[in-house]
């Protein structure tokens, strides 16, 4: 078989273009896709709304609730790696140790493990759900009869996403803060109450709504992206592929709201 | 002036060739098969008309409403007076079939909350199901018994209008009840309009049969069977064959 001609200097410059084209396609897909929702809210009949809260309900108990103790777990291990490093350092100023907490870890680490975790648990969950849903044509049935689906399938999950995963992201860094807390103690003898009262001083109105509007951000895009790639499973062998896909550009998506935050933060 | 629950204007479907233009309407209780070769648009047409396929060029008026020109609020209202059945049941697997049956009527407010139940558990028994069945879940039934209460989820609402694109179930749950007698019982007192595709030659044609024959995305003929069989069209005259029922 006769392989396929080297693109030459201007097949080279519309690949180049391509790279830059294809995520601006894809993040106009997914604003599309945020305004269908959005305007789905005021679409919505009244008997949608039992529906909305029963499904925001669910959402937030899979994703919080029941994911309470693997954060808990997993933000004790953290906190105490975290200390290490600083115990290696010598780094023994509360102050420097609780600025430290709060750069590196409340304001860009945190979040991030917070965006991953959920991503991968939950996230894959709805697009596991919806795939199925798509695949045995649940959805276009009650689209047919009058339900909307973004008001019906997206916009519980979207709004259970940003309130999971503020609390999400709240719950780990009280587990960072408690599992360095404990290593500082043993190690550099800072008393437990000084590093959590360092750690606390530290917050201010405008890191914390920074902070709020990042994670805010990420759950959105995790939701959104997690959702419009269940919207277009055909399939049931569509739905292996989508599963490891959303996840990837949901995690990236996450990783580039966090970069531009800490741009905005620290720039 | 009676209103019409389906009217088609110059309807094109969205398919590759570009079909012709086509009208066509159905009136309050008539019953419509579609009929046609496996690609001749027939699945195409209730899917559009479904409003889950747009339409190249054309209107569709549900009850006397260009759909293309409503309010997304007022739209879907007058899709829940519809009824669709699609090829796979299209429950909701993680759900009883309770709450699969009674999404659609407390989503569209048909009977007060406190009703609702009441008013499935009715429906169920004058279906011949059994009430043992409601607390199950969708995921658990055998593919008739989803086929069933898939074809039972578009029914309850208690549609004008009634889409179906599926091979309908050839027995139903309760022994010795037909399929034929289940017609008679429940879908007929509904008296909705009907369309139907049920696969080439799937349902017996009788010669008041009305039959809506598709070819290439477009309407070759519409009417009653034995007004077709002399149609000029040697397709047409084949689907319109009744004396084998």
């Amino acid at each position: 078989m006769k392989s396929p001609a080297p693109p030459g200097f201007w097949g080279r410059i519309e690949n180049l273009g391509l790279v830059v084209v294809r995520p601006l396609g894809r993040l106009l897909e997914e604003l599309d896709f945020l305004a269908m929702t959005l305007m789905s809210v005021g679409q919505a009949p009244r008997g949608q709304w039992r529906f909305v809260r029963r499904h925001v309900w669910q959402q937030i108990y899979f994703t919080a609730v029941q994911r309470a103790y693997v954060f808990t777990v997993v933000g004790l291990i953290i906190g105490a790696l975290t200390a290490f490093p600083l115990i290696v350092f010598g780094i023994h100023d509360p102050r420097l140790l609780g600025r430290i907490m709060h750069i590196m870890m409340y304001h860009q680490l945190n979040p991030i493990l917070a965006a991953l975790f959920v991503a991968g648990l939950s996230g894959a969950a709805i697009t596991a759900e919806l795939g199925e849903l798509r695949a045995n044509q649940a959805i276009d049935h009650l689209a047919a009869m009058g339900i909307d689906p973004y008001g019906f399938f997206v916009l519980p999950r979207l709004l259970g996403m940003i309130v999971s995963l503020l609390i999400l992201g709240f719950w780990l860094n009280i587990g960072v803060t408690f599992g360095a807390a404990v290593m500082l103690n043993v190690y550099q003898n800072i008393p437990l109450t000084v590093f959590f009262r360092v750690c606390v001083l530290g917050l201010t109105c405008g890191s914390l709504a920074l902070t709020v509007g990042m994670v805010v951000m990420q759950a959105i895009h995790i939701a959104l992206v997690q959702t419009l790639r269940a919207f277009r499973v055909r399939a049931y062998v569509d739905i292996p592929r989508a599963l490891p896909s959303a996840f990837a550009r949901s995690f990236i998506g996450c990783l580039v709201i966090s970069l531009l935050f800490s741009l905005v933060r620290y720039g | 002036m009676v209103e019409s629950p389906l009217r088609l204007h110059g309807l094109v479907l969205g398919l590759h060739p570009t079909p012709e233009p086509f009208d066509f309407q159905a009136l309050p209780g008539e019953i419509w098969m579609l009929a046609g070769a496996v690609d001749s648009g027939r699945h195409e047409l209730v899917r559009t008309i479904a409003g889950l396929a747009s339409p190249r060029a054309g209107h569709i008026e549900l009850f006397g409403h260009d759909v293309a020109r409503m309010a997304p609020r007022a739209r879907a209202r007058l899709r829940g007076r519809t009824g669709v059945v699609l090829e796979q049941s299209g429950l909701v697997p993680a759900w009883s079939v309770f709450e699969n049956l009674s999404l659609l009527v407390r989503y569209h407010g048909l009977v007060p909350d406190p009703e609702v139940e009441d008013y499935v558990v009715d429906f169920i028994e004058s279906c011949r199901l059994p009430r043992e069945i409601l607390p199950r879940l969708a995921s658990d039934l055998s593919p008739l018994e989803s086929g069933w209460i898939g074809l039972l989820r578009a029914l309850i609402v208690r549609p004008k209008l009634f889409l179906v694109s599926a091979y309908l179930p050839r027995e139903t749950l309760a022994p010795g009840y037909s399929v034929l007698a289940f017609f008679e019982d429940v879908v007929e007192p509904m008296e909705m309009t009907i369309l139907v595709d049920a696969g080439p030659h799937a349902l017996p044609v009788g010669p008041a049969t009305r039959l809506l024959v598709m070819e290439r995305g477009t309407l070759l003929a519409a009417g009653p069977a034995r007004d077709l069989v002399a149609h000029p069209d040697p397709r047409v005259r084949d689907y319109a064959r009744y004396d084998h029922a």
